[in-house]
């Protein structure tokens, strides 16, 4: 017989690294020709932070995304830009991104100023124009704006430094602030359980995440999916085997992890949370992506066949024990 | 202008690499070729725990084509790696810790004979008793895996006064959670090529962390920091198991010794016996509510198993320890967790650093938190949620971007429309 569940699960998670310093930083130089050069610590794991950060110096000089070009983790040419872990090169290389932008925009912004008599404050930079906010007739192109920079002998320069603001923990009660800003998020899934084979299938998975602000929808949704994936391969598929310390499956063909044929329909959800820490607001995803995803399998369980299961990961052989403890009872 | 009006922010532009990596243009570090270049191998330990009483590469140096054999005496620098704690030699020279330690380095002119020269050599063996449990690393007669104990870290959380919350819960759920050890999988194993021109070594390598492989590079070698080069490369996935060393020091070494280019590239099965694995860990949970269904009290008690080397476990025990109540506002609250040394494999950062394994605790509590109360589980966490103004159990009042309630009505919503 084939048993249906729906399990509910959420998840919060500290952004960078717990009650520790963990800054990074960005260089940015804007060219006479308005194109851009970005040089950020940060490594981009096929996460996406490259594209993410072109989009934070984009928005910020009023560029187009394509007028951006990132060199990233290199460590004679970008400055530190700390470890792509702890889902927190968005807020914290963003903020670095962002704060060098605004460097060179600063400097860009002064002799804009005196070409259209606008005072600094009131100036706008976007869609490759700079304007007053007062009048949006006093204009000029960004192209304008390099040759006068070039007139004056000025260059669009900058750098940003970011650290978030947190505490060392008190080692006695680990008081103190751990992390800057949490990212949440809740995921609800729908299993089917074989009661014959003990083989839990993941049917629907929705998962809802608090991300601040989404730098870029497809890839937050890319790493909600992946996420999810992963989520199930810890809560129905994988497991080191090690005994005497050696690992016996150390391959594809022994150690399983899900495949397209086993991932479910995946809906995921992006919320958006005013917040004054990230660049633009946006704090992370990477990890929270995972996390929900595996006591939303366990509960979906729970919910078909009635066990409470409090071990990792649940096999078909642990499925057909409890049902056969059922039974007994 | 909005604040909210964006030009690029919330765009779904195309990836920076999305071209070169569908063209199949993108270079990883494998596929990257210096003139003169040689490959790299490591001899590895076959035990988990014994000290070296004679290690012989005489026949693998012999080999016509062998360029090198080194050991740990022929590091300039400091033998010590690690991203926290730096426990972990770059070559052994005490003893091995655990199956897969890294004993002598080769470099040859082709990878079969890089394998040939491994073949080639000899090692002798005085073997100490290994530990494989937590409860063996904990007693007081065990051998010590590192230093005096194998206690590798302790934490202590406490706010309230739990004992005194316990008593007034009208429902107290009890659990022991665990979860089991895993691999990251990450498609493309750790490689990398290293070069030594103009005295600056420059390491090209998949990785999530060239400022730190910098740092250890730069300690083995001996050399100033801004002679090290790190270029990560198009890097393949690493979900947290490329946050430590893999190749970069081998490669620097011997590209140091042998003034040539130097690449290594793992297989799967040398991979993944030794990067970095999920922390199987064991959680110990109770969970008081009143009848209204406030979360009065959690206590968690809570082990894991680092392996051999500290590598990310003190981040980890951390991070599981602050989270391991979840986003709910607990008044009382008493954590306590130990991580231990054993001679399993290294356990470290994987996605989450704890978290994960946190959450199947948390939220097993919290459902059947619910199921005791007959409440719906949404039901319980709304009323349970953290809010801006919220105290959570470090004492940290959270005043900037709480959207926890926005994802249970945004995925509630959902789940009514498809499920």
């Amino acid at each position: 017989m084939k048993k249906r569940g729906r399990g509910v699960a959420s998840m919060w998670y500290g952004i960078g690294n717990t009650g520790l310093p963990n800054p990074a930083a960005a260089f940015i130089e804007v060219l006479s020709d308005t194109s851009v050069n970005l040089m950020v610590g940060c490594a981009d794991i096929g996460q996406g932070s490259t594209t993410a950060m072109a989009q934070i110096a984009a928005e910020e000089l009023g560029l187009d995304y394509e007028d951006i070009h990132v060199t990233s983790a290199d460590t004679m040419v970008t400055p530190e830009g700390g470890a792509t872990s702890a889902s927190r090169q968005t807020l914290i290389s963003g903020n670095a991104t962002k704060l060098a932008a605004r460097q060179a925009k600063g400097t860009l912004a002064e002799v804009a100023s005196g070409f259209l008599n606008v005072p600094e404050e009131d100036l706008i930079f976007r869609n490759r124009e700079i304007y007053s906010c007062k009048d949006n007739s006093v204009r000029m192109t960004y192209k304008e704006l390099m040759a006068e920079m070039k007139k004056h002998g000025r260059l669009a320069v900058g750098a940003g430094a970011y650290n978030p603001k947190t505490t060392y923990l008190d080692p006695q009660t680990m008081a103190g602030i751990p992390y800057e800003v949490y990212s949440y998020a809740t995921t609800i899934a729908e299993v089917e359980v074989d009661t014959e084979t003990g083989e839990v299938e993941v049917l629907k998975v929705v998962s809802a995440h608090d991300v601040g602000r989404s730098i870029n929808d497809v890839m937050v949704e890319g790493q909600i999916e992946g996420g999810v994936v992963m989520g199930e391969g810890f809560a129905v598929f994988e497991k080191v085997e090690y005994s005497n310390g050696v690992i016996k499956n150390p391959i594809f063909s022994k150690y399983l992890i899900p495949t397209a044929m086993d991932a479910p329909d995946i809906y995921s959800v992006v919320v958006e949370c005013e917040g004054e820490c990230g660049a633009y607001g946006a704090k992370g995803v990477g990890e929270p992506a995972l996390i929900p995803s595996i006591p939303a399998i366990a509960a979906a369980v729970e919910d078909a066949i009635g066990v409470h299961f409090t071990s990792l990961p649940i096999t078909p052989t642990d499925v057909l024990r409890e049902l056969d403890k059922q039974k007994e009872r | 202008m909005s604040d909210r009006d964006f030009t690029v922010i919330g765009q779904s532009v195309i990836r920076k690499e999305a071209l070169s990596k569908v063209l199949g243009e993108a270079k990883f570090a494998a596929d990257y070729k210096f003139d003169g270049m040689l490959y790299g191998g490591v001899f590895r330990s076959t035990v988990p725990h014994a000290a070296i009483k004679r290690f012989d590469a005489s026949k693998a140096l012999a080999l016509p084509g062998v360029a090198c054999v080194l050991t740990a005496k022929d590091i300039p620098g400091k033998n010590k790696t690690g991203i926290i704690i730096k426990d972990e030699p770059c070559l052994v020279d005490d003893k091995v810790r655990r199956v897969g330690d890294a004993i002598a380095l080769v470099a040859a002119d082709t990878p079969e004979r890089v394998h040939e020269a491994l073949d080639l050599m000899e090692i002798e063996y005085d073997l100490l008793e290994p530990i494989f449990t937590i409860e063996r690393a904990l007693e007081e007669d065990s051998p010590k895996i590192h230093g005096t104990t194998n206690i590798h870290a302790k934490k202590h959380l406490e706010c309230g006064d739990v004992d005194a919350a316990f008593a007034k819960c009208d429902v107290i759920v009890e659990n022991t959670y665990s979860t089991q050890m895993l691999s990251h999988m990450f498609i493309e194993p750790d490689a990398g090529v290293a070069t030594y021109k103009d005295k600056i070594i420059t390491v090209y390598a998949s990785t999530q962390n060239p400022h730190y492989d910098r740092s250890d590079v730069a300690g083995v070698l001996g050399l100033p920091s801004n002679r090290v080069r790190i270029v990560q490369v198009t890097t393949g996935g690493g979900f947290g198991g490329k946050l430590d060393i893999s190749v970069q020091c081998h490669i620097a070494l011997l590209a140091y010794h042998i003034g040539k280019p130097v690449k290594m590239v793992r297989s799967r099965t040398e991979s993944t016996i030794v990067s970095a694995k999920r922390h199987p860990m064991t959680m110990r949970a109770k969970t008081g509510a009143t009848k209204d269904g406030k979360i009065q009290a959690v206590e968690v008690f809570m082990t894991g198993d680092t392996g051999a080397y500290a590598s990310y476990g003190p981040a980890v025990i951390t991070r599981a320890v602050v989270h391991c109540m979840g986003p709910y506002e607990v008044p009382n609250v008493r954590v306590d967790a130990v991580f231990v040394y054993t001679n399993n494999p290294m356990s470290g950062a994987m996605r989450g650093f704890g978290v994960p394994q946190a959450a199947y605790c948390h939220e097993g509590q919290m459902n059947a938190i619910a199921k005791e109360l007959k409440m719906d589980p949404i039901e319980l966490r709304l009323l349970n949620a953290h809010r801006i103004g919220t105290t959570i159990a470090t004492g940290q009042v959270l005043t900037d971007s709480v959207g926890f309630k926005e994802t249970l009505l945004a995925a509630a919503a959902k789940a009514k429309e498809v499920m």
